[in-house]
Formats: C-alpha cells, sequence, structure tokens
C-alpha cells in the first residue's frame, strides 16, 4: 500500500475500504458500537478539508444587464444539508455478531471491503471465548444482571472434577461432529475424515465446542477458555451452567470474552478511544497483513 | 453531578433493574450438592442383555421381553451403586465382579450358568442379577484372604485366583480348563462342584500367580517371575506345549520365552499374545490368517510360543490384545498397531494385512485442542477392539454383534469411534457379545 499525506477528505474516504478490528465493551450492543464507531470517523473526516459547496452562476442584474456570477449553492452548504460525512454514508457490515453481554473482537467491513466482510462470516471461522463462572449461585438468565434462582456449596468442586466433565464434554461434542458432517460413518470417505481430526461440519445452526479447557480455578470463581463455532452467548452462558450442575452445584457466567476470531486474535484491536478515522486506518492495515499472511480471502 | 444523579435515578427505577435490585436474597433456596467419594467406582455395561450377562434388569418376565433383548448404549448397573466393585471381567454371556462388602463376600457374577460357570445356583440356567458365587472356605481363612486377585473367563468357565494365592475354578472341564481331572460324560449344569488349587501346586518355590488369562476354552497362568503356565484346549496349540492335545495338567510353557520375563497375557479366543518387559512380544496358537507368521508356507498353528519378527521396529510396546483373527499392540509413544483379518480399523476397505499398521492419534482423540492425548491400554473381543486414552474415553470398533460397541446402534463400526461412557473408564471387560466397563466417576 503506498502512503500519501493528505488533509483532503475525499481522498481519505475513497480509501476508507477496509476490514477493521474493534474490541467490544460488554454490555453495548453492537449497533450502538457500530454507530459510535462511524460516528467518530465521520466527525474526524468532517474535520479535515471537505468539499466546499457546488458553486452556481447567478444572474445579478436582471435581462438587460447581463452578469453572470459564480456564487456558492446555499443548498449544498453544510448548515443546510448537515455535515458532509455522516454515519448512513459510510456502508458497513458486521462479521461477527457478538451478544449484548459479550466484550471481545468485533470484525466491521467498510464501504468497498462489505463484500469481503460477507465472505469472512460464511468462512465460518472457530472462534475462542474466555468465559468466566462464579460458582456457588445460578441466575435466571444465566448471566449476571437477573434474579438469582438458586444458592449452592461448592466446597466439593475440585479442579480435577471440573477438568475430567470439561474433558468429556469436549469428547461427545467431537463425536458429534461426524453426525453433523452429513458423511456416513461407515463408508471410507467417513474414515477419511476422521483420521484427519477437526471437521469443520456444514450445517450451521447448531453450536459444536471444538475445545474446552479449565485454565483458572481460584473457587468460586473460574474461566473455560472454549473453541467454538455456531455459537451464541446463551449458549455459553448455559454451558456454564450446565457444567456447574454436572458438578453438583450452580453458577452463572460471570462475563464472557471473544478473544479470537479464526485469524483475528484480541491484540491489536481498537479500544473505545482509538474510534476515529487514524485509528480505522491503522487497524485496515493491520488486518490486510493478517488476512494476508492467512488467506486470499482479500481481493 | 446533575446528570449522574440522573442516570442512576433512571437505572434503579426502570422495572428489570428494580425487579433484581428488590429481591430478598436471603429467601433463596440452598441447594446441597453431594459429590461421589472419590475412589469409588462405577460399573457400565452395554450388549447382549438377555443371557442376564448385564445385570441391568430385576425382573425376570421383562429381561426376556424382546424389547429388553440389548442394550445400546452404556448404562449404568444398578449393582455397583450398592456394592464396591473393584474389578470386572467378561465371560461368553457371563461377568465376574470382585467385591469388597462388610459381609465378606468378594465374588459375584451374572449370566449364563448352563456349566455352573457361576457356581451353583440351583438349577438356573440364566442369572440375570449379579449373586454372590460361593467360593468353597477353609475355616481358618478371612475374607482378607479370599479377596480376588485376578480372574478370567472363558466360554463356559471361570477362574479366580485370590490374595493368598489360591486358585479357584468353576465351570466346563470337558478339555481340562479347569485344570482337573477329565470326567467322562461328566454334567455340569447344576454341579457344585468348585475345584480348588492350593498355592505352590504347580508354580516353583516363591512364585505366585499374578495374572490369568482365559481363551475360549483354555487357561493361562502368569507368575510373578514371568512364568507361564497353562492347561486345557490345545487344538489350534493355544496351551503352547509342543502339541496338539487337551491337557488337564498345569504344566509350564517354555519355547521361545522360556528364559524371559513376560509381563502380559492376551487371549480372547485361540490365538494368544506375550509380553516380556523389554518390550517383545511373542505368539503362539491360532495363526490362519497369519496373525503371527506370515511367511509362505507358514503353519496355520503355532504349539510353541515364537518371537514375533513383524511386531519388531515399532518402538517398545506396552500393551498387547488379541481376538479371534486380528491382533493389537501398543507401543510406549501410544501408538495404536493392528494387523490380521477383518474390521481393523482401517475403513471399509481395509479387511486384512500382515503387518502391523498404525491408526493414527486423531482417531482417538488427539487433535489440536487436545494435542497430548494418547492411547493408554487397548483391550480385544473376539470380533471388536478397544481403547483407552489418556482422558478415560473409551474408543471400540469391529463387529457390532448386538451392539456390544454401545454406539446407539447394531451396525458394524470400521473406524475406532468414542462410546458415549459417562465416566473416565479404567478397565474393559471385552464378552463376546457384551462390554463391561469398570469407571470412575467424574465428581
Amino acid at each position: 500500500m503506498n502512503q500519501i499525506l493528505t488533509y483532503n477528505a475525499p481522498t481519505v474516504f475513497k480509501r476508507l475500504n477496509g476490514i477493521v478490528k474493534l474490541l467490544k465493551p460488554a454490555l453495548k450492543r453492537v449497533s450502538h458500537v457500530k454507530n459510535a464507531f462511524l460516528f467518530n470517523v465521520c466527525k474526524d473526516l468532517n474535520a479535515l478539508n471537505v468539499r466546499p459547496p457546488r458553486q452556481i452562476l447567478l444572474e445579478s442584474g436582471g435581462a438587460q444587464n447581463v452578469v453572470l456570477r459564480k456564487v456558492n449553492d446555499l443548498s449544498d452548504h453544510i448548515l443546510a444539508v448537515g455535515p458532509r460525512y455522516q454515519i448512513k454514508d459510510i456502508k458497513c457490515s458486521v462479521v461477527n455478531h457478538l451478544g449484548e453481554h459479550t466484550s471481545g473482537v468485533l470484525i466491521l467491513g467498510l464501504n468497498r471491503c462489505t463484500k469481503n466482510a460477507n465472505k469472512l462470516r460464511k468462512q465460518r471461522f472457530i472462534r475462542t471465548f474466555h468465559v468466566k463462572g462464579l460458582l456457588g449461585t445460578s441466575t435466571e438468565n444465566f448471566f449476571w444482571d437477573s434474579r438469582i434462582t438458586c444458592k449452592s456449596r461448592f466446597s466439593h468442586v475440585t479442579e480435577d472434577r471440573f477438568d475430567s466433565i470439561v474433558s468429556s464434554l469436549q469428547a461427545s461434542h467431537q463425536r458429534s461432529m461426524y453426525d453433523l458432517c452429513g458423511v456416513d460413518i461407515r463408508s471410507h470417505a467417513g474414515y477419511e475424515l476422521a483420521s484427519k481430526g477437526i471437521i469443520r461440519p456444514e450445517i450451521n445452526d447448531q453450536p459444536l465446542i471444538y475445545g474446552i479447557k479449565i485454565i483458572e480455578f481460584k473457587p468460586p470463581n473460574f474461566t473455560l477458555e472454549i473453541h467454538v463455532i455456531n455459537e451464541n452467548e446463551e449458549f455459553l452462558a448455559m454451558l456454564v451452567h450446565d457444567i456447574a450442575i454436572e458438578l453438583k452445584s450452580v453458577a452463572h457466567c460471570n462475563g464472557i470474552s471473544c478473544i479470537r476470531y479464526g485469524p483475528f486474535h484480541i491484540d491489536n484491536s481498537l479500544i473505545n478511544r482509538h474510534w476515529s478515522l487514524s485509528g480505522a486506518v491503522h487497524s485496515m492495515n493491520h488486518c490486510k497483513n493478517v488476512l494476508d499472511i492467512n488467506m486470499n480471502v482479500n481481493d | 453531578m446533575m446528570k449522574l444523579n440522573r442516570q442512576f435515578v433512571r437505572s434503579i427505577t426502570s422495572k428489570s433493574k428494580r425487579i433484581i435490585l428488590s429481591q430478598d436474597k436471603d429467601k433463596v433456596p440452598q441447594y446441597e450438592g453431594k459429590a461421589s467419594p472419590l475412589n469409588k467406582k462405577r460399573v457400565y455395561g452395554w450388549g447382549f442383555q438377555e443371557t442376564g450377562a448385564l445385570g441391568i434388569q430385576t425382573n425376570v418376565k421383562k429381561a426376556q421381553e424382546r424389547y429388553t433383548q440389548t442394550v445400546n448404549f452404556p448404562t449404568r448397573l444398578k449393582f455397583s451403586e450398592n456394592c464396591e466393585v473393584e474389578d470386572v471381567c467378561a465371560g461368553y454371556g457371563f461377568s465376574l465382579f470382585s467385591v469388597t462388602r462388610s459381609d465378606g463376600e468378594t465374588l459375584f457374577a451374572t449370566g449364563i450358568n448352563t456349566d455352573s460357570q457361576l457356581g451353583y445356583h440351583g438349577t438356573l440356567d440364566v442369572i440375570i442379577y449379579p449373586t454372590v458365587v460361593q467360593l468353597p472356605r477353609k475355616p481358618e481363612e478371612t475374607p482378607e484372604d479370599l479377596k480376588v486377585r485376578c480372574m478370567g473367563a472363558g466360554r463356559a468357565h471361570a477362574v479366580v485366583v485370590t490374595k493368598n494365592g489360591t486358585i479357584f475354578t468353576l465351570g466346563n472341564n470337558s478339555y481340562g480348563q479347569c485344570g482337573r481331572t477329565v470326567i467322562k460324560d461328566e454334567v455340569y449344569k447344576g454341579s457344585h462342584i468348585v475345584h480348588r488349587i492350593e498355592k505352590g501346586t504347580f508354580t516353583e518355590e516363591g512364585d505366585d500367580v499374578v495374572a490369568v488369562e482365559c481363551g475360549q476354552d483354555h487357561t493361562m497362568f502368569l507368575t510373578e517371575k514371568g512364568k507361564v503356565y497353562s492347561c486345557g484346549w490345545g487344538a489350534d496349540g493355544q496351551t503352547g506345549r509342543g502339541h496338539y492335545l487337551n491337557s488337564s495338567e498345569i504344566m509350564e510353557v517354555k519355547g521361545d520365552i522360556k528364559d524371559e520375563k513376560i509381563v502380559k497375557l492376551a487371549c480372547s479366543s485361540d490365538c494368544v499374545l506375550a509380553l516380556n518387559d523389554n518390550g517383545e512380544v511373542f505368539g503362539w496358537g491360532n495363526s490362519e490368517y497369519g496373525q503371527l507368521d506370515d511367511t509362505e508356507h507358514a503353519p496355520p498353528q503355532l504349539n510353541t510360543p515364537k518371537t514375533l519378527e513383524v511386531t519388531r521396529g515399532r518402538g517398545k510396546i506396552k500393551d498387547i490384545a488379541s481376538g479371534g483373527s486380528f491382533c493389537m499392540i501398543l507401543n510406549e509413544e501410544g501408538l495404536v498397531y493392528t494387523w490380521g483379518y477383518g474390521i481393523l480399523g482401517f475403513g471399509p476397505f481395509v479387511q486384512q494385512t500382515a503387518k502391523p499398521e498404525q491408526l493414527l492419534p486423531p482417531l482417538f482423540g488427539r487433535n489440536d485442542f487436545s494435542n497430548k492425548t494418547e492411547v493408554v491400554s487397548i483391550g480385544c473381543g473376539v470380533f471388536h477392539m478397544g481403547a483407552i486414552n489418556s482422558d478415560g474415553d473409551l474408543f471400540m470398533w469391529g463387529k457390532n454383534r448386538f451392539s456390544c460397541l454401545g454406539l446407539g446402534h447394531k451396525k458394524d463400526q470400521f473406524f475406532p469411534f468414542k462410546t458415549a461412557v459417562n465416566a473416565k473408564v479404567e478397565k474393559v471387560g471385552f464378552g463376546v457379545d457384551h462390554t463391561i466397563a469398570l469407571c470412575k466417576s467424574f465428581i
């Protein structure tokens, strides 16, 4: 990418095509994050040298004394039509829809890269989540912000027991991959698939856990690392709830963060205060490098 | 300040938040979770139920119903909840359980009893729920002495070795597999005979039996010093004593294993594998499918133990298993090799290999997300195989007679597939049409 230095807003806008990687905070909806980001980008664009109002020819002296003058078209003035760049001018498509309670990597495609974003979405990458849980209380919607339904003691829950439950869950889910992949397991193709290891099934409505392990256990707090596909945040929260019930206790989900979406890691994603034009440009370059290294989705 | 205050007021006055804040948390019910003791074992069973070998039904009439004929999924045995089961063993249509109980009984059994292989239970042909097997006890023997050290089960006989070194054999003795003189036209049904072999009857001074392995109709004993003794049916040379005759006398197996320290024996029908402490494999018995020797003009039977050349160059062998027509080995790196004839685990097309071929680790649960998983032990039925990995998952493949693979259906499985046992599998008893697994609960 050749670099240019410019203060000309239309030039910048023309080059504002790419994938950006934001850090979505928890308890903010994706649409809010998207709006906030685009609002800031527009604000920065408008602060550059924007296009002056269109000029029109005006006859000032009447029919006898024809003098044409160029004047600014007031109907095109920013005071009349609003700022030059507005949120609706930037095309934006979201690659991964994170739930409201989830924080973490949010991938957006801007302007001409919305097509690429759709391609990325169809690739159905494996996502990695860090799910925090709190033993001892269960809640109505399995998250922290609702009514408590049950309490329980958890002194019998040890890391070993936790580990074995979680590994059996992983093995069962990996087994169910074969049911979802649509290949007859009695055929030779089934054998060849199985000896490859991980399969990504074609069905996209059933959550499938590839890997799950416990990375932190300090009762009552624990953190699970989950590699999953086709998930939503309710599924992950319910998973915490179900694991706790297997452990003869109860728990609720205390925080979810998406730390990886396929090739996009949470590192270098734009935090709240970098949601700006310069941040967007930096992130675009970064994501382009990531994609160049990992695959050929960049046209 | 004003703005903050307004936000705060709004947040507590929204209905959803108000409901949460107004909840009286002291009134929330307290759930008392109860975990099972750490060393408590569970037993799961699946496969053919009509023989009663699973010990799942308690109602005779229901046990004979058509819909209860097979158990397709691993099912927890209620017996193991009431008793502390320490070891399991599966024969041809019957199962043995070694237990610890306060009343001093140590051996329970369920299944077919047509040859009194489960001891005397009147004229019952089938026992559907684990029942105590009375071992004849000398007055000075305590329940601790009669605790089971190891046991084996064949087609219609069972062998139990107790902690004090005494060997008890039950069931059919028509080929001398019980280690007692063959009586012509003996009636085995409803027989009271439990043959008792005292410690040191056939072993050397200071040597003791540590493992027993039953084939179809023969019995082999492995001692602490690594010697192997055998008796029973020898038509395929499976007794390994240099002849093809039946023998009721328990005698040492010589040949290539004479000076070796054998640590494990494996046999499910008539092909025998033995493993020494250096990780070398020996074999004898039936070799019809070229399991033991695949060279041209190789004899179809071997009556003396022979070093298996085919297993060389595959690392130090850790575990062995042999089925009716195939063999399996597991090396120190946790890699599984199979060879022979039948469903070997390489898909539906591979029916026979002469050399041990490796089954790829991803089939046993190793992948990017669990890259340290490896197979820790293997086993064989007559027509099917199984492997346990380090996570305690059981993988099974082969002929699925009466759904003995526990996959939920009766179709054959052509590559290792995880059996849905809801516990960590520790030991598996492979019967001919049923499977018994000794497991540890997760919690």
